[in-house]
């Protein structure tokens, strides 16, 4: 009887950390866009930019940047599951659908994402969306959404994100410029 | 003893097969990517470089990025490297199928690093990584209009990390050293 007992406590444990291993996969990957629908507009595209860093590749970054100069990145990248960045240019406007850009808005909606900037310029008809997916006071993952007329960009980071540190990864591993820049403070004079 | 001398031949021929697999995977993913290339694009890859194509231009990118004069990026005897060259590369408008060619091509140790397509200008770009011990193995697949290069080398840690950081000028960079090289 205590040997069955026993066999139970142990398979409930073993159950437990399945099911927990797999909770926390599934909400480390939720912060994960679903991107590759969109790899057909490469066709239409002038210019198209498609950057992976995935969490293999993250860890590795993780492992090579040694160097002093390299201490910003590194704490940047720590935690980081993923980078991933896909842009299209196009030399006239109309080429990218609608359906496109809802193939991605859709899956921000609800499951943990939240809007904190939405742009819209009507002149310009440029959009730009940042989401963030939280977890308590921990950011998980962000998207920016950016669709101008000629132009439609997606960035998808996944893990921890220090957002007064993210300005540093612009321009770096194919991050284009999101206009993250902190304002310096002033000075008194 | 018997059980004794067959966990022995085991792992002999453990010892002995794993950097022969290894080996062969290597060159089995550099093959296929460039098989990929023939078979989509309907051309064949030419196994004779002709190094003059680097010339000074390829020397003076790479000294850019290492901040002073030339030195090699890929470890010594590491690269290998296929040209096509004067050959027709039109993806006509399926340049995306091509893409998922390459990815195909290739097995799951390679990460995809970036693409760069210009659908357009028949231009692309493709840099996978895979971890290879110490050090890492790094794939540049560079297409334009005209001719094709692909190019397979292992570098240091450091560098790797050196050209991470502008992984759009990463293809050239090795490419070019690459070819100013002894490609086998």
């Amino acid at each position: 009887m205590k040997t069955l007992f026993q066999s139970s406590v142990k398979l409930a444990a073993v159950m437990l950390l399945l099911f927990g291993g797999a909770a926390i996969t599934a909400h480390a990957q939720g912060a994960r866009l679903q991107l590759d629908q969109l790899d057909s507009l490469a066709n239409k595209a002038s210019e198209t930019v498609d950057v992976k860093l995935d969490e293999r590749l993250m860890q590795t970054a993780a492992k090579i940047f040694t160097a002093k100069d390299d201490a910003d990145i590194k704490e940047i990248l720590k935690g980081l599951k993923g980078i991933y960045v896909k842009s299209f240019e196009f030399e006239k406007a109309g080429e990218y659908s609608q359906a496109d850009v809802e193939s991605v808005m859709s899956q921000l909606r609800g499951a943990g994402w939240s809007k904190i900037v939405g742009v819209r310029s009507r002149k310009d008809g440029d959009n730009v969306d940042v989401y963030l997916m939280m977890q308590g006071d921990q950011i998980e993952g962000l998207a920016v959404i950016s669709a101008e007329p000629k132009e439609f960009t997606v960035v998808n980071i996944v893990g921890p994100v220090n957002l007064e540190k993210l300005s540093k990864l612009e321009g770096q591993f194919g991050v284009p410029d999101l206009g993250l820049d902190q304002p310096k403070p002033k000075k008194n004079k | 003893m018997k059980a004794k001398l067959t966990i022995t031949g085991l792992i002999i021929a453990t010892i002995v097969w794993a950097p022969l697999t290894s080996t062969l995977a290597r060159g089995d993913d550099f093959d296929a990517v460039v098989k990929a290339i023939e078979q989509f694009y309907h051309v064949k890859h030419q196994s004779l470089p002709l190094l003059a194509r680097a010339g000074m231009k390829g020397a003076r990118t790479v000294a850019r990025i290492r901040g002073g004069d030339y030195k090699r990026i890929a470890d010594a005897g590491s690269v290998r490297l296929v040209f096509f060259e004067d050959q027709e590369f039109n993806s006509h408008g399926q340049i995306a199928s091509f893409k998922a060619s390459i990815k195909t091509a290739l097995n799951d140790t390679w990460s995809p690093l970036i693409a760069t397509l210009s659908a357009k200008d028949e231009e692309q770009t493709y840099i996978y990584i895979r971890d290879a011990g110490a050090k890492f193995h790094v794939l540049v697949v560079t297409i334009e209009r005209r001719e094709a290069t692909v190019v397979l080398a292992t570098v240091a840690p450091d560098v790797l990390a050196m050209l991470m950081k502008d992984p759009g000028d990463m293809g050239k960079t090795l490419t070019d050293d690459a070819a100013m090289n002894d490609p086998k």
